[in-house]
């Protein structure tokens, strides 16, 4: 049966990380699931966290609200996103006066937020929503025989008492995706829970490098043939800031970094253009090469 | 015409501060049925209860108000003084006019007139009151004992000792327990099995205890003094009256050295014919039927081996399940404890390295009895390790697992430092993380100090993460004490989980109708007044299942129990509270709704009579029933409904 989501796309994947969007809204077609584009979306809110909470709870409530009119769940790919709508959702559960203020706020625009709306991400909506047996009627090329070390990122995973789609100590639910496509994920290294560095990107960019480059180098010593994320803020680490952090740990790396939507496609035999493949900028095509010749 | 008494107790200021004493025993006097009114300073003081007394004799009273504290606190002083007096001790009545009234309130005036309100339904409660004698009830002078490890053999042996015959029940084939499984003890440093071994001869040994090891309680009837009990024997497989405990079976078992030991905490391997360690008592084998080929699959090879080995013609694979009952006065639950299981908690590793181990496994490594036969070798690769690594409080003080201390944690690794640095010498690099180092203890703190000297890095810190290098362990631990986070490499790390009941204790606080406190232990009657006795009178409890401690606390508190238990066992008959319910049988239609409301089993229904009955042994007046009748025929003594309702309409 086909399923209904509201794409939130947030800003870093309509602004640079286009590979993840693209990769999205190819493979998740084939699973039946229709992504809808709701006018009125606007930032998260997660950016203004700090500064300001309200703002961020009023940005976040007004997504959702506008999600809630349109009586469809969100699906929001960005890990960061997720996160915010998550919290605010938690926040104003539990919250009534706040929430009333917050609502108060929205009727200019003639909105309402009750916290009816699902929010998806990309690992739950596959591994609990769609499922295992489902994704593997669809896969044509089976990602046989490549070895991949997965990364989650710290939204996706903390803080659990909010409720994250996995496990915040021993996440394992992208290493079985991976696995049902034909691909030998390792359950454990252990670098696997470390952080990506983005969030030391702005005050202390030097140790944001310096955190990506220790996980790319463990990774590349271990024999990894790539890395998996399911972030745009870690993918840009990771992928676009790959041989800067080289450099930062003295260390020539050459990690492929695929998005698992992107890993999803090429399983799912879609061309690797429509994947955006040609625009992360890891050696993917020792990967993307390999698989078209196998 | 009632002649009802009423005294007024100052309780030093406690009540004169706060309520007019002297008014109110004015007042009193005024009241319909009362012929005289006290007041005095400590009324449970001796003068205070000569003044009763004498009043008593003085004025022929049939009913006695003291207007004081809780009745919790002296109703059962009072009760005596008034019996003493000369006229039946339930023909009294207190009224709480201190933790009721004068604590309760500031303002004088107004607690004055509530203390006379109370006063006033006390004395209108006082003049229905009825004269009520306690029933007795014979005692089986027998115990049975719950639990085979060091609180269940103290508590079995000082009971048998006193003369009382003893059913001591294990649902291993050895009692022992965990003191068994351990090394050394703290802070002392005496062999565990050198002073264990000798008490667990005697239980083997004494003419009064009866030992039924393999043996689960499935049932339990009765109540104080006369309990009757079911006991499941499961089989061994090995007729233990032949069994000389050769060993023969064990060394020709298809399965040997292939299941893991539960005794060596999975660190060694036995065979499916196993004697848990040399020195179990019986010392008897026993045949696992979970793993034994010959009874999972109904074939050994041509012949099951053991049985081919046995040369007494020991070995019966028709042994049955059989379930025995016993009659028991009193019962002392000694089941102990279990270890977390540090699986789940991925941060600490232990579900991705051998090399990370519980404190109970480097028990088994260290013990010369152990798999290793006490040499300290790591898992992975059987080498020995250069450096050890101690985390402290894992599960424990923690509110997503335990919240409570272990007790016993902080000096168990102490006592590992020492005997590693024995062992493996001064050159093993020995890190601890603990969150506080707690010493309380008799001798504690001097070992602690001691042990200090011993070269060991102290982090004070809970690792954030444990990494499996696969050739060592990397743990990050953020050390309160310098601020500085640390990376500390190292080739074994010993977690020490935190103590939580045994899996099975629910099931068996059901059985025996106990309660369990939020922790999931067995709750004690009162933490500090009564902490062997349960809620269920005649059972009682001592050691871990209890609550963690270490053995001192253990064995103290096992014999607190024993004796707790010998107490009652040394009576040939005992009273039973007359404050119960009974049932009006004129008016019971025997619905049997008091049946099912019942939380202690007291009801039951008379078939023939089709009315329902009180098993005034087990009753213990909580009251459930009354409100649950339908047609008001249960009735609590001396708190009918014609007395409750003369009290509530003097006051309103």
């Amino acid at each position: 049966m086909k399923k209904k989501y509201a794409l939130f796309t947030g800003c870093m994947m309509s602004t640079e990380q286009y590979s993840y969007e693209l990769s999205v809204r190819e493979s998740l077609p084939v699973l039946e699931i229709e992504l809808v584009d709701l006018e009125g979306f606007s930032c998260c809110g997660e950016p203004m966290k700090s500064v300001n909470q309200l703002l961020m709870l009023y940005l976040s409530a007004r997504n959702l609200a506008i999600a809630e009119k349109n009586a469809l769940p969100i699906f929001a790919p960005c890990a960061m996103c997720h996160l915010a709508l998550s919290e605010c959702k938690h926040i104003l559960e539990n919250n009534k006066e706040l929430k009333d203020r917050i609502n108060g706020m929205l009727s200019a625009e003639d909105l309402n937020y009750t916290g009816s709306v699902d929010i998806v991400h990309t690992v739950d909506l596959l591994h609990d929503i769609v499922g295992l047996e489902e994704i593997k009627k669809h896969v044509k090329k089976p990602l046989t025989g490549l070895k991949f070390a997965t990364h989650y990122g710290c939204h996706l995973i903390r803080p659990s008492e909010i409720g994250r789609p996995v496990n915040s100590e021993n996440p394992l639910k992208m290493e079985e995706i991976l696995r049902i496509l034909g691909a030998e994920p390792v359950n454990y290294y252990p670098e696997k829970l470390d952080c990506c560095g983005g969030i030391l990107q702005i005050n202390l960019p030097e140790s944001a490098l310096t955190k990506t480059g220790q996980k790319l180098k463990a990774i590349q010593e271990y024999g990894f043939n790539g890395l998996v994320d399911v972030c745009p803020w870690c993918h840009r680490m990771y992928d676009a800031k790959q041989v800067k952090a080289g450099e930062t740990v003295a260390t020539k790396l050459e990690v492929p970094v695929f998005y698992l939507t992107q890993l999803l496609g090429l399983a799912f035999g879609i061309e690797k253009e429509k994947l955006g493949l040609d625009l992360n900028l890891s050696p993917v095509d020792k990967i993307v090469l390999k698989e078209a010749s196998g | 015409m009632h002649r009802v008494g009423v005294f007024v107790c100052h309780c030093g200021i406690n009540i004169a501060q706060n309520v007019d004493v002297e008014a109110l025993t004015e007042y009193a006097s005024t009241l319909d049925g009362v012929v005289v009114s006290k007041n005095y300073k400590y009324m449970c003081s001796d003068v205070g209860a000569t003044l009763i007394k004498d009043m008593i004799k003085q004025h022929k009273l049939d009913a006695v108000v003291v207007a004081s504290c809780s009745p919790r606190m002296h109703e059962h002083t009072f009760r005596e003084v008034v019996s003493d007096g000369g006229i039946n001790p339930y023909r009294l009545e207190m009224a709480n006019i201190r933790e009721h009234c004068s604590w309760a309130h500031s303002d004088k005036q107004q607690a004055t007139e509530k203390a006379k309100s109370l006063i006033r339904s006390a004395v209108a409660k006082a003049k229905l009151l009825e004269s009520l004698t306690p029933s007795k009830i014979p005692v089986t002078p027998n115990a049975l004992v719950i639990g085979g490890g060091i609180a269940g053999i103290q508590a079995s042996l000082d009971l048998a000792n006193d003369g009382f015959k003893v059913y001591l029940v294990e649902q291993e084939p050895t009692i022992g327990g965990r003191m068994a499984q351990l090394d050394k003890t703290f802070p002392t440093l005496d062999c565990s099995s050198c002073i264990l071994t000798p008490k667990m001869m005697e239980v083997a040994n004494h003419s009064n205890i009866e030992l039924l090891t393999y043996s689960e309680v499935v049932g339990l009837e009765g109540s104080i003094g006369n309990y009757k009990v079911k006991i499941k024997k499961k089989p061994r497989y090995i007729d233990i009256e032949k069994c000389t405990g050769c060993g023969d079976c064990a060394a020709n078992c298809r399965l040997k050295n292939r299941i893991d030991s539960e005794f060596d905490m999975g660190m060694g391997k036995r065979g499916a014919a196993y004697m848990p360690f040399p020195q179990a008592v019986p010392l008897k084998y026993t045949i696992d039927a979970k793993h034994c080929l010959f009874l999972t699959r109904g074939k050994c090879g041509d012949k099951p081996a053991c049985k081919e080995a046995c040369l007494q013609n020991a070995i019966n694979f028709d042994q049955k399940e059989e379930i025995i009952e016993v009659k028991v006065g009193a019962i002392v639950v000694t089941t102990g404890y279990d270890l977390l299981d540090p699986t789940s908690m991925y941060e600490y590793g232990y579900a991705n390295s051998p090399d990370v181990i519980t404190t109970l496994e480097l028990e088994r490594l260290i013990s010369s009895s152990g798999p290793t036969k006490g040499e300290i070798l790591r898992p992975s690769d059987k080498q020995k390790p250069k450096s050890v690594t101690f985390i402290l409080c894992v599960g424990s003080r923690d509110e997503t697992q335990c919240s409570w201390c272990c007790r016993i944690g902080c000096m168990s690794v102490l006592k590992h430092v020492y005997l590693l640095r024995e062992k493996l010498g001064e050159d093993l690099e020995i890190n601890i993380c603990y969150t506080d180092i707690r010493s309380y203890g008799k001798g504690y703190e001097e070992f602690y100090r001691k042990i200090r000297g011993l070269k060991t890095n102290m982090f004070r810190g809970r690792p954030s993460e444990v990494r499996d290098m696969k050739t060592y362990q990397k743990i990050d631990v953020f050390d309160t004490t310098t601020n500085k986070l640390f990376e500390i490499k190292t080739d074994m790390i010993v977690l020490v989980p935190a103590l939580v009941p045994r899996k099975n204790s629910s099931e068996l606080a059901r059985l025996l109708r106990l309660t369990l406190s939020g922790d999931g232990f067995l709750l004690e009657a009162h933490p500090k007044l009564r902490p062997v006795d349960t809620f269920v009178n005649g059972i009682f409890i001592a050691g871990c299942c209890q609550g963690p401690k270490d053995i001192q606390d253990t064995v103290s508190q096992a014999s607190g129990a024993a004796s707790k238990a010998a107490n009652i066992l040394s009576k040939k008959e005992l009273e039973i509270d007359p404050l119960i319910t009974t049932v009006d049988e004129e008016v019971c239609t025997g619905c049997g709704i008091c049946v099912e409301v019942c939380p202690y089993e007291a009801r039951e229904l008379n078939e023939k009579k089709k009315v329902a009955r009180v098993i005034e042994a087990l009753c213990m007046g909580c009251g459930a029933c009354i409100s649950a009748c339908p047609s008001n025929a249960s009735i609590h003594k001396n708190f009918t409904k014609k007395q409750l309702l003369n009290m509530v309409d003097d006051i309103v």
